[in-house]
């Protein structure tokens, strides 16, 4: 494995995680297990200290992920310059078998962390804490699932290998090969496009007579048919080609690192919008987040559609 | 308004620093808990403070059962109904007199038209508003403690606890203290004093003294 | 994420300023740390990122011929055959080298020019526009003429030849080299006056510049080449951008190894310093809570104290990286980090350059690890327990 200094930054900080993340860790299972709120022994206050540890830490770490993340993906992005084949992050991603499911991996992570929190503001507007032995269960979950990520993030790099070629994402996007995702990408765009504009127009309906349960469903569809849009048709707008499905090339400085702010502001409106159907919030909060994440959704759709829209209007013709 | 039901604090290692407590205080009364150190009513005005739980038996403040919230609904609970003026006044010297005296409320992050609003009231009503942008450490000792009053009433706090006040006052100063006391009484304060000062005992504005020795009421 | 508490802000500011002597320590060592590696990250970009530019002059495929394991001169009929590959646009045998002017200890770099020839490199292009040479004259850089009039050679000067005997050479003009500071011991003269100074004959040159038409081919042609040329030694623009890229990864790569330790020594000793708190301290603490502040209240403080501390290093650490690079152009830190024997760091210009990326790299190598280090110490502070105040 080569040790390029964004590996090693990525390497120091997630060492930071895993210490930080098995001290919160320790602390939560003993709350999960021995917390009660109605004893007035000393362990039982050490333990309402040890809460507000866990609780900082869990914030820390999802508080400088966040960045991380983004550093991960231009790490990434950087890589394929030193991997023969590689254009972009995709072929990167792909040139082990750890690329993929470490950064769905990643994504979920960063979700449940940001549940995690509004979860524990929410656990501590009341008295009774109705969330406390729930919050701290998640995260004993989590935890494991922050661990995997870290092993997978250091047996991915460790198993790059700069000798050997990669595909590039002509190869793994294209139309004309077997895999599933072709099969997908290969479906009428009327088809993809009526779902996507489809599922948006609902949510609306959904936002206007307030339905959160069926508002935070749509918003899980949501975000599958945006990434499955995205890469099959909105993206070859972006790119004037149409042969050209790649996710990750978005990111690049070729198209004004729209990427990032596609993904960014899809991501936190589809997470403003599905924690609304799992958490009772009051009216005020309530309508807090159905306002943002409404919001970040329509700019999602609104900045997507204007790519075939330019193009439209520029050419005369669709691609 | 405040009650302490069969109430014992006992630390670790078994000591034992109150032991079945019962006590009603009413509202707008001044009462004095007498005992020597170590007897126990520092620990009495700390559980009505909310500043730490009894081991058994229960302390309602009007109305509300204070002794099982959690530290971030006790320290709310403290902020909004109780005032403590503490015997070195524990102001910090560095900041200046309004900073001080808003010291409760930064957390808040009220709006700054506010905050300045409520300082010059409780400036004013404790007569210190001549020094409001004055650093502490500058101000002699009746001031600060005039300040440290100050502070304690920012929020207009139906209680107000006082841990030996006087003990590092002289005489005159105790007695500008009392005409203080005397002054918050009139506006319906529940003034709970701890202290062994003999200038408490004969007050006239003492509606109670209770008595304290080891943990126990006499 | 609330909106900033400016009234907490504050506090912790004026809680620093409290603190002087303690936090002046901290700050100084961790705004050290900062420029120390913002000054590597600074020097080793900049580089590069000069050093890519430079070899975006180059051609794009050199081929040089290599007899008994040592390079030697090519002949003019190998330009023919490379010249037959399919890909290959252009080439043309160049004649250049190194002269060494032992009476000034200096090494000049010569470059031959044939008449018609369109030359890669526009700066070379450029001079030759304005002046024509006939074979009896070179154009020298303005450092070359300083040499050679320290030596009394101001109209001409005489090249010794591998025989011994001189080659008589007049100095038409000089040229400024601007920001092409690599370029400064060059000397431009007619390509068959270098072949006599050389010892080449008509045939020969020292190596061939090919031009690829489609960019993207690249490598695929130099592979080709390096197939059928099996002795000889072909490299290509983008096989020199890897070679330096992975050279100063590899360099900052080492470095960066080692500043990890510094960093855990770091946090280590923040993790000290932050815990120990002395009575005065932990009154204070006990006040803030006596007079309602929450648990969360003292920890957003305590967030703010260390946020302040290290944005302030983070960002001067990157202030003093900038004058000592950019302004002084890093003495003695430039020599380790330039493998005197490769590159002379006194002919790089260290411009300006900064990418956003290195610049995030140093922030999470540090304002994240100080934060870190300050979470259990704060806890600690925060949930200290307030009835001893009472006391």
């Amino acid at each position: 494995m080569f040790l390029t200094p964004e590996i090693i930054t990525l390497t120091v900080l997630n060492f930071l995680f895993v210490i930080f993340a098995t001290i919160a860790f320790v602390n939560a299972l003993k709350i999960v297990l021995y917390y009660n709120a109605d004893a007035t022994t000393s362990y039982q206050y050490a333990l309402e200290k040890k809460s507000y540890l866990s609780a900082t830490i869990i914030k820390f770490i999802f508080y400088v992920k966040i960045p991380l993340f983004i550093f991960f993906v231009y790490t990434l992005d950087s890589l394929s310059n030193l991997l023969p084949g590689a254009m972009c992050a995709a072929g990167v991603v792909s040139a082990t078998s750890y690329g993929t499911p470490l950064l769905f991996l990643k994504i979920l992570n960063l979700y449940i962390f940001a549940f995690w929190i509004v979860l524990n503001d929410e656990d501590m507007k009341y008295e009774g804490q109705p969330y406390l032995k729930k919050k701290f269960l998640l995260f004993c979950v989590a935890y494991f699932l922050l661990i995997a990520e870290i092993v997978l993030e250091s047996v991915m790099f460790g198993a790059m290998d700069i000798n050997s070629v990669v595909d590039c994402c002509g190869a793994i996007f294209s139309t004309t090969s077997q895999t599933y995702l072709s099969e997908i990408l290969a479906t009428s765009p009327t088809v993809l496009l009526g779902l996507f504009y489809g599922v948006f127009l609902l949510m609306i309906v959904s936002y206007i007579f307030k339905n959160r349960y069926i508002y935070s469903f749509l918003n899980i569809l949501f975000v599958l048919i945006s990434l499955i849009t995205l890469i099959a048709f909105f993206g070859t707008y972006i790119y004037e080609q149409p042969t050209h499905h790649c996710p990750f090339c978005l990111l690049q400085s070729d198209y004004n690192y729209i990427g990032y702010f596609l993904y960014i502001v899809l991501f936190v409106g589809t997470f403003f919008g599905f924690t609304l159907g799992i958490i009772e919030f009051d009216d005020q909060e309530l309508q807090k987040r159905f306002h943002i994440s409404l919001l970040y959704n329509s700019l999602y759709v609104a900045v997507v559609s204007y790519y075939p829209l330019l193009y439209y209007v520029k050419n005369g013709v669709w691609l | 308004m405040i009650e302490i039901k069969n109430v014992s604090k006992i630390y670790d290692g078994n000591i034992v620093a109150l032991q079945d407590i019962n006590l009603r205080f009413k509202e707008g009364e001044l009462i004095i808990l007498k005992g020597v150190s170590g007897s126990g009513k520092s620990t009495i005005l700390s559980l009505i403070a909310g500043l730490s739980k009894p081991t058994l038996g229960e302390i309602t403040v009007d109305k509300k059962k204070i002794s099982k919230l959690p530290d971030h609904f006790a320290a709310s609970y403290r902020r909004d109904n109780i005032g403590i003026v503490f015997q070195k006044y524990n102001l910090i010297p560095t900041l200046s007199v309004t900073e001080n005296v808003l010291l409760p409320l930064f957390p808040l992050n009220l709006p700054r038209e506010l905050m300045k609003e409520k300082s010059s009231n409780v400036l004013q009503k404790f007569s210190i508003e001549h020094k409001a942008n004055v650093i502490v450490k500058n101000l002699s000792g009746g001031e600060q403690q005039r300040v440290a009053i100050a502070r304690a009433n920012i929020n207009d706090p139906k209680i107000i606890l006082a841990d030996e006040p006087t003990a590092n006052l002289d005489e005159k100063l105790s007695l500008e203290f009392i005409e203080i006391l005397r002054e918050l009484k009139s506006k319906k304060r529940t003034i709970i004093i701890a202290t062994h000062d003999p200038l408490f005992f004969d007050l006239d504005i003492v509606d109670r003294t209770v008595s304290i020795e080891h943990g126990k009421l006499l | 994420m609330n909106k900033i508490n400016f009234y907490l802000l504050e506090y912790a500011y004026a809680y620093i300023k409290r603190n002087k002597n303690k936090n002046i320590f901290i700050v100084t060592v961790f705004t050290l740390l900062v420029a120390l590696l913002s000054s590597v990250f600074f020097i080793t970009t900049t580089v590069e990122h000069e050093m890519k530019e430079r070899i975006s002059y180059k051609p794009d495929i050199v081929v040089q011929a290599y007899k008994a394991g040592m390079q030697s001169s090519v002949d003019s009929a190998l330009l023919d055959k490379l010249l037959e590959i399919n890909g290959i646009s252009s080439g043309h045998l160049r004649v250049e080298g190194t002269y060494d002017f032992r009476a000034k200890n200096r090494l000049f770099y010569l470059y031959g020019v044939a008449p018609f020839e369109d030359q890669e490199d526009p700066f070379i292009e450029q001079i030759l526009q304005n002046e024509a040479l006939n074979s009896s004259q070179m154009l020298v850089s303005d450092s070359v003429k300083e040499s050679m009039h320290q030596a009394y050679y101001d109209k001409y000067f005489n090249f010794i030849k591998p025989d011994g005997s001189l080659q008589k050479v007049f100095i038409k003009k000089s040229f400024p080299v601007h920001k092409r500071i690599e370029l400064q011991n060059l000397i431009l003269l007619d390509q068959d006056t270098l072949r006599k100074i050389f010892g080449y004959s008509e045939n020969e040159g020292s190596d061939i510049a090919l031009s690829v038409a489609n960019k993207n081919e690249l490598d695929f042609i130099t592979s080709k080449i390096r197939l059928m040329l099996p002795n000889a030694k072909v490299v290509s623009k983008n096989d020199l951008n890897v070679m330096y890229e992975k050279l100063f990864d590899y360099d900052s790569g080492v470095f960066l190894s080692l500043f990890v330790i510094a960093i855990f020594t770091f946090f280590i000793i923040i993790y000290d310093k932050a815990n120990g708190l002395s009575s005065e301290e932990k009154r204070e603490i006990g006040i803030l809570k006596a007079i309602g502040w929450r648990v969360e209240d003292v920890l957003h403080a305590k967030f703010y104290e260390a946020a302040i501390i290290s944005f302030f290093s983070f960002f001067t650490g990157l202030l003093i990286a900038f004058i000592y690079v950019f302004i002084f152009k890093a003495p003695l830190l430039g020599e380790i980090f330039m493998h005197n024997t490769l590159l002379d760091i006194h002919t790089f210009n260290l411009d300006f350059y900064l990418e956003l990326s290195y610049t995030l790299l140093i922030f999470l190598l540090s304002v994240p690890v100080y934060i870190a280090a300050t979470l259990i110490p704060s806890w600690r502070v925060a949930t200290l327990d307030a009835d001893e105040v009472m006391r």
